[in-house]
């Protein structure tokens, strides 16, 4: 009798050693399961990260290879001279905050420095907000830019440029009329009668145009876009950020 | 006869939230550069982190919207995406309350937009929608159609 029970026991404690043997084993599959599955899914996110940070870094060394040198295009107006140890190219666009706020800051301090042959900036404006639009406001500025720059010279434009910045509108309007326009221009230094047709009828419309195609060409897909010696300004977190670091390389 | 109607609401919810995500990082994922000024235009994160996140996100985005349309590892997959869900409400009130306007860049796009403020509660609403879809298949512990099932058959004894 005793031996029977002794059996039975025997056999249940078998039955149940196999099941938690069983157990073991199905748990350990779970687990090595969850961590294969894993493993895929980071090395997925590994590569495209990888595919993305490539991506960005080619986007990022096509762009500095496109972009002509500052004081080289016929988009632009140019401060300070060839010989200046450091070279700043400046994409913008009138209607852009981030561009009114980053002239905010660094205008006057650029043209210093250029003044004492330390750096060349060319200012290139063109237009991304105005989606090619003759209406909006980034053209009409840009027209009234170049409208300056044809007749009066580049100093003139450059005061213009600076203009159109202490006076920048709103995104989201109202903007400034054609007679507000003509006044900037004129104070810039522009002979009203030569700038008064250009800026009423869009005469610079071949301006406009070429110098957002050039930008395009270029890669420049957001505005500011700064290079500096040749080198896209990157790692900013905040206008402000880059104004500094922008001041910090060639100050 | 309850479980079976939430294993397949469980299944629905799994694939609203996966596509959205899917859809979302195969937009992102190709375009880093866009991306990386849609991080930055929030102003949230110091200059060095812009463009590890916004490397990252697309690429998480893309995983988690797999794993969610599949069914691997459901539970953790709808944790991460409601996680995700949160920080990106978060991102979104915080650019409204600072008086920000821009795309909230979601599905590409970003910067700036004029009618952005218009535009905010509506994505708020979306992502808590979201969020709670994710919510449900956390809670959900098995969904229909799902790689899970494969991988982890029932239980016995459970």
């Amino acid at each position: 009798m005793s031996d029977g029970m002794s059996k039975s026991q025997k056999r249940a404690a078998t039955a149940a050693a196999l099941r938690e043997e069983q157990q073991r084993r199905e748990n350990r599959r779970r687990l090595i399961t969850i961590g294969a599955v894993l493993a895929a899914m980071v090395l997925i996110v590994g590569g495209a990260i990888l595919v993305s940070k490539l991506q960005s870094d080619k986007q990022q060394s096509d762009l500095e290879s496109a972009v002509p040198p500052a004081g080289s295009s016929a988009n632009g107006v140019t401060i300070g001279p060839d010989s200046a140890p450091h070279t700043v190219v400046i994409y913008e666009d009138f209607l852009c905050p981030f561009c009114g706020e980053l002239e905010h800051q660094t205008h006057a301090k650029l043209a210093e420095l250029a003044a004492d042959g330390k750096v060349q900036v060319e200012y290139r404006p063109f237009d991304l907000l105005g989606g090619g639009n003759p209406e909006s406001y980034s053209e009409r500025s840009l027209n009234a830019f170049a409208a300056v720059l044809d007749s009066a010279g580049p100093e003139a434009a450059k005061k213009m440029h600076d203009l159109l910045y202490e006076n920048q509108p709103s995104e989201s309007g109202p903007f400034p009329s054609d007679d507000d326009l003509l006044a900037l221009a004129v104070q810039a230094g522009a002979s009203e009668s030569q700038v008064k047709d250009d800026i009423e009828n869009g005469g610079q419309q071949d301006f406009v145009d070429q110098a957002t195609a050039a930008a395009q060409k270029a890669g420049v897909k957001s505005t500011p876009t700064v290079l500096v010696d040749g080198k896209l300004q990157t790692g900013f977190s905040t206008v402000d950020d880059l104004a500094t670091q922008l001041l910090q390389e060639v100050g | 006869m309850k479980g079976a109607v939430h294993e397949w609401a469980g299944l629905v919810a799994r694939l609203v939230t996966g596509a959205v995500w899917l859809v979302a990082g195969a937009l992102k994922v190709t375009s880093p550069d866009t991306s990386i000024a849609a991080v930055r235009a929030y102003e949230l994160l110091p200059g060095s982190l812009v463009e590890p996140v916004a490397l990252t996100l697309p690429a998480l985005e893309l995983v988690v919207g797999l794993a969610l349309i599949l069914g691997v590892l459901t539970r953790g997959a709808a944790v991460v995406s409601g996680l995700l869900f949160v920080a990106f409400i978060i991102g979104i009130v915080s650019v409204w309350s600072r008086g920000i306007e821009i795309d909230c860049g979601c599905f590409g796009g970003g910067g700036f937009d004029p009618d952005a403020s218009a535009k905010y509660p509506w994505e708020i609403a979306r992502d808590s929608g979201l969020l709670l879809l994710s919510a449900y298949v956390v809670l959900v512990p098995r969904t229909r159609v799902a790689v899970d099932r494969i991988l982890f058959p029932e239980r016995s004894h459970a």
